[in-house]
């Protein structure tokens, strides 16, 4: 059992630190016929905005090499629409539910958190914003969400860990998601085409190539913050879920790399189970050797 | 083995599953079609390939239990693998293929005999003068695709469609006009799109339909044609 919100008056109790990513999952169960969901800590649901969104235009897949770029628009009915689609298959998964709201205005965050406090099994919110928006914004939603009662996660972009970390840590946030896809930019393959003229598209950037990257953001950052830290980019083997944990994570998200290996879910949590924290010299458990 | 239209994923050795539309599926293992630079054509023989499926809505061809009598397949010349399964399911069966140019057209011998080949192309060097969509006036010499399709549609009990999505809304409204009141599934339409997860949780293969958005993977990839209509 590890415990990701422990300055929370609720608290949110996981029994294993491994969730899926937001944004790899669905809304719900939608993997239930490939993984044991029994043996994750918590689910946690797509990007959900308070207003209905649409899928974005244009390709939103492009792959190369080991890695791919994903671009979908963040696509949801709405938050209203989702819990009238989900609220029943949320209180009857066998794990509690994190639903990822995007922040993007605090009038919505602090609507939307206050809904889903009264929702069947959802245990929290993680906060997902955009990589344009600004310092101040992002503070101001986190703000936001302290009106509810749920504890509140934040998932913070790559390229804003030493701007937003430390406010987000002295602003109410209950844990943070280390961190959301860095962006990035494909070449959009044109074979079999006749244009000459290429393309390209921008997303989030998804592949085992992060996951030295999380390393490094989690090895700089772990001691720095006194809160939980969720592990998540690259991650695509048990001992992978193992190295974050060791680096300070408190627990591990899969991302996209499920996708093709749904599998992996099962594996990383039938090793966490097994799992007993190695002891130091003094009897405490050991955390970041770097 | 998936119903024509459903497909399965399989590993081809990139960091996505790839979608299969498997043709046959007998002793000897399974057939699909893919096309040129795919990724399957690049395995060596007797490569072990892990596939996850049957997965996906295909296309529904008896909903009221008895064979189908008139069968009625357009196909741009690209996506016409993924009708090949449908060839000899009715004991009538009429494919119209539209390419560009002639040679891009499939050869006649290719296909059984008891199937009836329309051809057409954009230029009007080979069969009738496309696009499938237009009907009226030709040049000399040559007639319209569109009157021909006008016609095989008052003909066909079902209609099966493997085309670039973005023409569908054109072809309901033609089914529309055609039929008046055609039954739900009376036209189907196959859409081909990047389905990384299958299952319904990566949301990139999200489509715009009348019934608002729809994950092709798990509601598709085969939609009722008329929920491309323009709203």
């Amino acid at each position: 059992m590890i415990e990701l919100a422990p300055k929370h008056k609720y608290g949110l109790p996981l029994a294993t630190p491994l969730m899926p990513a937001s944004g790899v999952f669905g809304f719900g169960d939608a993997y239930r016929d490939l993984i044991d969901l029994a043996l994750l800590g918590a689910v946690v649901t797509n990007p959900i905005s308070l207003r209905p969104r649409r899928a974005a235009r244009g390709q939103r897949i492009q792959t190369r090499d080991d890695t791919f770029v994903v671009h979908t628009g963040w696509p949801n009915p709405g938050l209203h629409k989702v819990v009238r689609d989900y609220r029943d298959v949320w209180s009857h998964l066998p794990v509690p539910v994190i639903v990822h709201l995007l922040a993007t205005q605090p009038t919505e965050v602090a609507e939307s958190v206050g809904y889903l406090s009264s929702i069947a099994n959802v245990a929290a919110v993680e906060l997902g914003y955009a990589t344009q928006a600004t310092t101040r914004r992002a503070v101001d939603c986190m703000a936001a969400a302290q009106e509810g009662t749920l504890p509140v996660i934040a998932q913070i972009p790559l390229e804003r860990m030493a701007a937003w970390a430390p406010r987000f840590a002295n602003h109410g946030a209950d844990a943070l998601t280390l961190t959301a896809p860095p962006r990035a930019v494909l070449p959009i393959s044109n074979e079999g085409l006749d244009s000459p003229v290429a393309h390209y598209m921008r997303g989030r950037l998804y592949g085992r190539a992060l996951f030295p990257l999380l390393l490094n953001v989690l090895s700089r950052w772990s001691d720095k913050l006194a809160l939980p830290i969720i592990a998540c980019g690259g991650i695509g083997s048990p001992q992978d879920a193992l190295d974050c944990l060791t680096l300070g994570a408190t627990a591990v998200q899969i991302d996209a790399l499920l996708w093709k290996d749904p599998p992996l879910l099962n594996r990383v949590g039938h090793k966490l189970r097994q799992r007993r924290p190695a002891p130091t010299a003094d009897g405490e458990s050991s955390t970041n050797p770097l | 083995m998936p119903v024509p239209g459903a497909y399965v994923l399989a590993d081809l050795g990139g960091p996505l599953w790839e979608p299969l539309y498997p043709t046959l599926l007998d002793d000897a293992g399974l057939v699909t079609v893919v096309p040129p630079g795919h990724a399957a054509t690049a395995l060596l023989p007797g490569t072990p390939v892990n596939l996850l499926g049957p997965l996906g809505q295909g296309f529904r061809l008896v909903p009221t239990g008895h064979p189908l009598d008139r069968l009625l397949l357009v196909a741009e010349s690209t996506y016409l693998p993924y009708l090949r399964p449908l060839y000899q399911t009715a004991s009538s069966v009429a494919l119209v293929v539209e390419a560009t140019t002639r040679a891009q057209l499939p050869s006649p011998s290719s296909f059984p005999p008891a199937l009836e080949l329309i051809l057409a192309t954009r230029d009007g060097s080979a069969g009738y003068l496309g696009p499938l969509e237009v009907e009226g006036a030709a040049p000399p010499g040559l007639e319209r695709a569109g009157a021909r399709l006008r016609e095989l549609l008052t003909w066909a009990e079902r209609v099966c469609l493997a085309c670039d999505p973005g023409r569908y809304p054109a072809f309901a409204q033609i089914v529309q006009e055609t039929r008046l009141l055609p039954g739900s599934d009376f036209a189907q339409a196959f859409v081909r799109v990047p389905m990384p997860c299958g299952v319904g949780a990566c949301d990139v293969c999200r489509i715009t339909t009348r019934r608002g958005e729809q994950r092709a993977c798990v509601e598709g990839p085969v939609f009722d044609l008329l929920d491309f209509l323009a709203t």
